[in-house]
């Protein structure tokens, strides 16, 4: 179980309880820390001193600020002050200047911006990893699985199913008078017709299952052979070409203009083009089988962007 | 003013914390309270305090209550000496305002 886990498993309000408990012994530890840093005379004083007014303010944030507060007084006293026995003593000790001691490694400045740094990251990963939002949403509400109390129980029967109405058998009644219809009113479809008279429709070929070839797989790319001139001076058009090909997509001639672009520099691009594809048409499937042909096919000579 | 006066340094902080003394000269003020009225942060005020109190300014001393009856640890308090109360009217009679008697 990983850190996220954790995190998932742990209810927003126990999250939140963790978060400020924290945040109220780190205010603890700090003072401590900072007292600790002045003058061994002076540290127990502050200690107790500062520890007091942290338990009169209200608010966690506020303690917080108060520690860091005291971290930074810490350090200026202890720059300034060289006190003896001014913990413990009484209104009329006499207290002692000092000139103020050398800089230490860091200044307390410096200390404070990469204390203020530190606390901005921890609040980024904070945010990062999505402690604001599980504390903020309610956790929702766990699923209660109800077992059946007495799953031998007999189920009530079905509704009845709705009742089946059947069509009505309508009589048809034979009329007793026969009735005589004109020749003329029954229509072409009574007139016996000679088949032998008419055209033999088995005698047409049979239907073949026939798929044009065209440029295939590998087949060079047209802006490879846009010429360069036309490629200046701005032309383009489409060219057809006619190529014979065989079964293996090899041309077996060299291709043709059917119809020009316009353009005799497009024209020549378009069979350097065709030839350069030779092996990699695709051969026409008759019935299922590769055959040699010979098909058009269009070349567009474009710009694009 | 003696040496030890001349080592007070007069900032706009340490008027801030005279004012909130001397709004009732008599009172002992503890560092929260003193906060709560001159609104300084933690890290500039203790300094002001012991800067006061070893210039003679201030005493202090520790509340003198039980604290585990109390139900809180006890505080230090601060209140102006006779000489700190004549040295802060005089600064602020310097800036033209005046004191309480």
């Amino acid at each position: 179980m990983n850190g996220y886990d954790l995190l998932a498993a742990l209810p927003a309000a126990a999250w939140s309880e963790i978060c400020l408990r924290r945040l109220d012994e780190l205010a603890i530890r700090l003072i401590e820390h900072a007292a600790r840093h002045t003058s061994p005379a002076l540290s127990q004083r502050l200690q107790e001193e500062w520890l007091a007014d942290l338990a009169a303010r209200a608010g966690r944030l506020s303690r917080l600020r108060l520690a860091a507060g005291c971290w930074w007084a810490a350090n200026v006293i202890a720059r300034e002050y060289a006190v003896t026995g001014l913990a413990v003593a009484g209104p009329n000790k006499a207290v002692a200047y000092a000139p103020p001691q050398a800089p230490g490694f860091l200044s307390p400045r410096t200390v404070a911006l990469v204390l203020i740094a530190c606390l901005h990251l921890a609040l980024i990963y904070f945010l990062s990893i999505g402690v604001a939002n599980r504390t903020a949403k309610a956790p929702p509400p766990p699923i209660v699985v109800l077992r059946a109390q007495n799953p031998n129980r007999t189920l009530p029967p079905p509704p009845p199913l709705p009742p089946k109405f059947a069509h009505p058998k309508i009589d048809t009644i034979e009329p007793d008078i026969p009735i005589e219809v004109p020749a003329e009113t029954q229509g072409p479809q009574n007139v016996p017709v000679d088949r032998s008279q008419q055209p033999n429709t088995s005698a047409t070929p049979p239907k073949v299952d026939r798929v044009i070839g065209g440029p295939g797989k590998g087949f060079p790319n047209t802006a490879d052979y846009y010429p360069d001139a036309s490629r200046r001076l701005g032309e383009k058009g489409v060219a057809s070409v006619q190529v014979c090909v065989d079964a293996s997509g090899r041309l077996t001639s060299d291709p043709a203009i059917t119809h020009s672009s316009g353009n005799s520099r497009l024209d020549a691009g378009a069979l350097t083009l065709a030839k350069a594809g030779s092996g990699h048409y695709r051969p026409t499937i008759e019935d299922g089988r590769a055959v040699g042909s010979c098909f058009p096919f269009r070349i567009r000579f474009e710009f694009r962007d | 003013m003696g040496r030890r006066d001349r080592d007070v340094r007069i900032s706009l902080q340490t008027l801030r914390v005279l004012d909130a003394f001397l709004e009732n000269p008599a009172d002992e003020l503890a560092g929260a309270d003193v906060h709560k009225c001159s609104g300084l942060a933690s890290g500039t005020l203790y300094p002001i305090l012991l800067r006061l109190e070893s210039a003679g300014w201030f005493t202090s001393r520790w509340e003198s209550i039980d604290p585990s009856s109390a139900g809180r640890p006890r505080r230090r308090l601060y209140r102006l000496t006779a000489r700190g109360l004549a040295q802060a009217a005089e600064v602020f009679a310097s800036f033209g305002r005046g004191v309480p008697a």
